[in-house]
């Protein structure tokens, strides 16, 4: 192995002089060094803990962590927006240390939207109080807590570690338990801030809008820390989900590494469509020679059936090698153990390759890896960045490769490499004001504390909402309280993380004898992704679904070994119920309103691996599901002279490049919002684009839409323009027609819509 | 109110309780959206006013319950009065006094000896859930003994706006007591601090009393022997009590609501008729258990065998092998053969060798596999460091491997402990042997 050993600057060296992959290359952007800068250690800081920060080499602080400082012990609020690897944690540590090295009783709260990343920074801040020779107790409390350790936390722990899900449904209704930490709460610490968005970020800021209420009732206001990636917005999101005014620390002064980007796009397999080679195809090419060139590298994949997909190849450079440990997939849906084995294995460097989904953003610690693959645009800036800062370490040159698909928005990227460093990241939403959410958390909160008459909820006016309530008989009115009065415990109705309640849990029957449960997936999901004779994968080991309870939501598996993966299919329904906002843009009606949707998985293909060929099909019968929420709507008159099924195509065209471009405006999860055509929509007869927000309610994803929706047509009709096909392509318009006419058609409807018909 | 959501929300009376994927739960609240008014946050201040009584307390009031005032609001009382002649299922009231004149003379202790100088209150309460912040105690019961009758105290929590009134009311935070209860010290007691700590603000702090559980020792008593713990149960199986009429437990929260909303209060009196009978069989359980600890003399063989494993649990060693003794004298060797084992151990205490080795032999025929299991351990060991006899300290070993061998019974990991504890001892025992 010794010969083929080489460094990133080397390889990269080599790949510019090599004829195929020089060409693929279609950029190369180098951010260089920068130096430090610090500022002095504050004149307050408690003896202890100085001791301790010289025990580890720290003399000064970077210039952001001094201004945390600062704010924290002016009990200002602040959100410090850091990039990967920048010493963000000193933020909440120091000024919570201090805190409490000079008040025993005060307490600090610390949320981290992942139980992992709150394993690793008590392992973090334990080192700290360790070398400080203090008593501070920190713990985290989570569904793995010890009964028996429980309690001690509750009295005793001055730094509590936890989750949105566990505040939610394990500490909030139970905060008679919890007096010590309540009365004494001094900061919340809400680490990883930008993960809080959409839905989820929703359910968070009503989760802190109960926390505030409580810690009220125990007389304690607790000042809040928070720190994020790279947004648009990291203040209007800190504000709104903590219903807080937030100063903002921006400039970072840690030191960075030279990093080098490459933005290689696959090659053109089928010129008369412009169809690329399968970036994960080539991403093994690529992923092989790093590794084989011993370089460290993590590969973000966006799904987790990609991620298996290139466990499965990538293993295959080992298969003849026995028990090799080298390469290992990573995401959500394994079993905790499996997840803190394979960390470790990277910090140690026993693991060569990791194959993750965007689980491995976050600041789950696996230390610095050289080389980091993205396979695709991972549909926002800041993850973009975050997946970026896995790789550089120190005195490093760190490589970054971006592995554009064959989708619009890859494309896009890959033509504008600039937009990655135009500093215009996209704005993280979310929505309290969602009703759905809303009355979710407020009957949570009526059964955290009974609420009076005129009680304001966050920044809600509620009494007609408890009114409603108790006529529902879940709240009962006195002559001037609300109180819960069911014997349901609600936070257990309630789930942060999905618009499905339930998760499918995934059993393998492999073994007779041996049943086990092997991961779990969102309702969702599963409909695609685990109807009957459905491929699911797990850690590259192939699995067939052989029956899947929907009624239990159980999913039997079984081992198999085949060629092919399936792809299934979701058929949309869509009626509008109420017109909020309308206006004409050109030849076309917009409305914003709500809709009710009706999703159906109809069927499914095997496609072969490789060649990615069609060779089979059935059908799944999964009931629907229904769901009401918010829309943004694009109608227009039929043209005369186009027949039906011209406009039928022209309207899919436009809804693929629409639904593939709108991450450029709206920071959220993919599957967050849908664009859907219709040739007649039930309202109007007319043929209208429905763009959607994928969650009961909305939560305001569309509405943005609804006001950005000529840049956003402007932006796709131009970058359809541009693409290099004849006829319309995956990169641009989809693939559905082999028709010369789609894409000129698909241009032309734009135009009409963007009312330029005429000109040219 | 808005008359249109009056409107909706009557519709949706039943409907939107089943969960929000609902469909027209989803759609009226989008309704309402239009509704929702905004505001910046504010500074919230709690004011302590004193709630008025119900509307319903007349009506209540004529089915028995006594209205009484205090300075945080209402509460509805009912009281009754036991002699200690009424006869609760096999034990009447006044056996009580027996059982506590019994642990005073009693030459050992016991966590569940009391004394006639305690004040003994027995402790049940009815609530609208199972557990968290909005969980109301809804009724508090107590039966406290008396020197020359037994008093029943029930506190009625006239709406969740009184709760202050009722929990003062109880004297929780003023009495020197000991509690007696089912089950109390992780359910009841657990969800009066929680209530405690809400009130905490207008309230005297609550008293921690001495607590006696007798779920904890029923399940020690009947391990082995009842299936179900539940009070019911060990009603009927040992207390000779058997309800008649009574409501089952889990229908008491919906009965209270429906009594604060409709003010009607038949059903709750059903409730509060229901909690009386637990109290009243807390005190015979007690006598029940006592008489148990005492001479066992009318218990099965596994609940007498039971008392003498707790016994040498409370390192009352000279009791454990006395009861145990009797066991095996009392009844017949088939009942018994456990029992052996645990006596096995106080002889083995005791420095009786031969005596320990033949009962773990008994017991080594168990068909708990486990105290098979053990019993063969414990007379290697006895062998090997007592008798210095290898031979059959090896012989022994060898068949419990044999008998672990053929076992389907033992969960994995336990399996895997005995597997090396035997296989470590049978090494050394070869060694030793060549």
């Amino acid at each position: 192995m010794w010969s083929k050993k080489k460094t990133v600057d080397e390889l990269l060296h080599a790949w510019q002089q090599h004829g195929d992959i020089r060409e693929r290359i279609e950029a190369i952007r180098t951010i260089e060094a920068t130096p430090a800068r610090y500022a002095p250690l504050p004149d307050e800081l408690h003896p202890s803990l100085r001791l301790a920060l010289a025990h580890r080499g720290v003399e000064q602080l970077y210039t952001h962590q001094r201004e945390a400082f600062d704010y924290a012990m002016n009990k200002q609020s602040f959100t410090a927006v850091t990039p990967t690897a920048s010493g963000k944690s000193y933020c909440y540590h120091l000024p919570v240390l201090q805190m409490i090295l000079t008040n025993k009783k005060a307490r600090a709260l610390y949320l981290f939207p992942t139980k992992a990343l709150a394993q690793d920074q008590m392992t973090d801040v334990n080192a700290l109080i360790e070398a400080s020779g203090e008593d501070v107790l920190s713990y985290t409390y989570d569904g793995d807590t010890s009964p028996s350790v429980r309690q001690k936390v509750r009295k005793a722990g001055h730094i509590v570690m936890t989750n949105p899900d566990m505040l939610h449904s394990g500490i909030l209704p139970h905060h008679t338990k919890w007096v010590a930490l309540f009365e004494n709460l001094e900061y919340i610490v809400l680490d990883e801030l930008h993960t809080y968005k959409g839905v989820f970020g929703s359910h968070v800021a009503h989760v802190i809008r109960r926390l505030q209420r409580i810690c009220a009732f125990y007389g304690s206001s607790p000042t809040f820390i928070c720190t994020s990636a790279t947004i648009q917005n990291p203040r209007e999101l800190a504000e709104s989900l903590t219903n807080t005014k937030h100063a903002l620390i921006t400039q970072s002064g840690a030191p960075t590494g030279k990093k080098t980007f490459v933005f290689y796009n696959p090659p053109i397999v089928h010129p008369a469509f412009n169809v690329r080679r399968s970036a994960v195809l080539e991403v093994r090419d690529l992923a092989k020679q790093l590794y084989d060139a011993n370089i460290q590298t993590i590969v973000f994949a966006k799904s987790r059936v990609r991620v298996e997909m290139l466990v499965t190849y990538l293993q295959q450079f080992t298969k003849h090698k026995l028990h090799d440990e080298t390469i290992k997939g990573y995401r959500g849906g394994y079993l905790p153990s499996e997840r803190r084995l394979i960390e470790k294995g990277l910090r140690d460097g026993t693991i060569q390759t990791v194959v993750s989904t965007n689980a491995l953003e976050l600041g789950v610690d696996i230390g610095q890896l050289q080389a980091c693959i993205m396979t695709g645009y991972p549909g926002n800036i800041a993850s973009a960045w975050q997946q970026a800062g896995r790789a550089g370490r120190r005195q490093e040159s760190a490589l970054i490769i971006y592995v554009a698909q064959n989708t619009a928005l890859d494309q896009y990227i890959i033509e504008n490499p600039d937009f990655f460093f135009g500093g215009d990241p996209e704005a993280a939403r979310i929505a309290p004001d969602n009703m759905l959410i809303l009355m979710d958390h407020l009957k949570c909160a009526a059964f955290e504390l009974p609420f009076r008459k005129g009680d304001m909820y966050g920044e809600f006016y509620i009494d007609e909402l408890l009114a409603y309530l108790a006529e529902e008989r879940v709240l009962f009115a006195t002559s001037d309280t609300w109180h819960w009065m069911s014997d349901r415990f609600p936070a257990h109705d309630i789930s942060l993380r999905s618009a499905a309640q339930e998760n499918v849990v995934i059993i393998d029957q492999t073994e007779t004898t041996n049943y086990r449960v092997i991961g779990e997936m969102d309702t969702y999901s599963a409909m695609t992704l685990l109807h009957e004779e459905a491929i699911y994968m797990h850690q590259g080991t192939q699995y067939q679904v052989e029956v899947l309870d929907w009624n239990e939501k159980k999913a039997y598996v079984r081992e198999v070994n085949v060629d092919y993966f399936t792809d299934a299919n979701l058929a949309v329904e869509l009626k509008v119920m109420s017109e909020d906002e309308t206006e004409t843009l050109g030849a076309a009606h917009i409305g914003y309103g709500d809709v009710s949707i009706l999703a159906q998985a109809t069927m499914f293909k095997k496609i072969r691996f490789n060649t990615h060929d069609n060779i089979g099909s059935g059908q799944i019968h999964l009931p629907p599901m229904e769901m009401h929420t918010t829309a943004t709507w694009l109608s227009f008159e039929p043209f005369e002279r186009w027949g039906e099924e011209r406009i039928s195509t022209a309207l899919i065209s436009v809804a693929y490049v629409l639904q593939s471009l709108t991450p450029l405006f709206v920071h959220c999860d993919r599957a967050d919002i849908s664009v859907v055509p219709q040739m007649k929509a039930v309202h109007n007869d007319l043929p209208t684009l429905f763009m959607y927000d994928n969650y009961p309610g909305g939560i305001g994803l569309s509405e943005k839409m609804y006001t950005s929706l000529p840049q956003l047509l402007t932006r796709a009709r131009d970058h359809v323009a541009k693409c290099r096909c004849e006829a319309g392509c995956p990169s641009c318009i989809g693939a559905q027609s082999i028709d010369a006419q789609s894409k000129l058609d698909a241009l032309l409807l734009m135009k009409k819509l963007l009312g330029l018909f005429g000109q040219v | 109110m808005h008359a249109s959501l009056r409107a909706i929300a009557m519709s949706l009376a039943i409907i939107a309780t089943k969960g929000r994927m609902d469909m027209s739960y989803e759609k009226k609240l989008l309704q309402m959206k239009q509704m929702m008014k905004k505001a910046p946050a504010k500074v919230e201040k709690p004011v302590i006013e004193k709630p008025s009584a119900p509307s319903y307390s007349k009506a209540w009031e004529q089915v028995g319950l006594t209205r009484i005032d205090n300075d945080f609001g209402t509460v509805f009382k009912y009281e009754k009065t036991y002699e200690k002649a009424y006869e609760h299922g096999h034990y009447a009231l006044g056996a009580i006094d027996d059982a506590l004149v019994q642990w005073e003379a009693a030459a050992f202790s016991h966590p569940y000896a009391a004394t006639t100088d305690e004040t003994l209150v027995f402790f049940d309460t009815e609530t609208t859930g199972l557990k968290g912040a909005g969980t109301y105690i809804f009724l508090l019961g107590f039966l406290t003994l008396r020197p020359y009758d037994v008093l029943l105290t029930q506190y009625v929590l006239a709406d969740p706006a009184h709760e202050a009134a009722l929990l003062f009311e109880s004297k929780l935070w003023q009495r020197d007591t000991t509690i007696v209860s089912y089950n109390g010290k992780s359910f009841d007691w657990p969800q009066l601090q929680t209530r405690w700590t809400l009130n905490q603000h207008v309230l005297p702090p609550l008293k921690i009393p001495r607590h006696i559980d007798l779920l904890h020792s029923s399940r020690r008593l009947w391990k082995n022997d009842l299936v179900r713990m539940k009070l019911k149960q060990v009603e009927e199986e040992k207390l000779g009590f058997v309800r008649h009429h009574d409501i089952p437990g889990h229908l008491a929260p919906i009965i209270y609501m429906d009594a604060i909303k409709s003010g009607e209060p038949s059903a709750l009196m059903k409730v509060l008729q229901h909690n009386e009978w637990d109290l009243l069989s807390l005190v015979t359980l007690y006598v029940h258990s006592t008489s148990m600890l005492m001479e066992a003399a009318s218990a099965s063989a596994t609940a007498y065998t039971n008392v003498g494993k707790w016994y040498a649990d409370l390192n009352e060693h000279e009791r454990s092998y006395d009861i145990l003794s009797r066991v095996t004298t009392t009844y017949e060797t088939f009942e018994t053969i456990q029992t052996y084992y645990y006596l096995g151990l106080q002889q083995k205490k005791r420095g009786d060798v031969e005596g320990a080795i033949a009962s773990f032999v008994r017991s080594g025929a168990s068909d708990d596999i486990r105290i098979a299991l053990k019993s063969h351990e414990e007379a290697a060991k006895l062998y090997e460091h007592a008798k210095k006899n290898t031979d059959e300290a090896l012989h022994m070993t060898n068949a419990a491997l044999q008998k672990l061998a053929q076992d389907r019974m033992l969960p994995l990991r336990a399996r895997q402990a005995f597997y090396e504890r035997l296989q470590k001892r049978r090494t050394r025992l070869l060694k030793k042997n060549q």
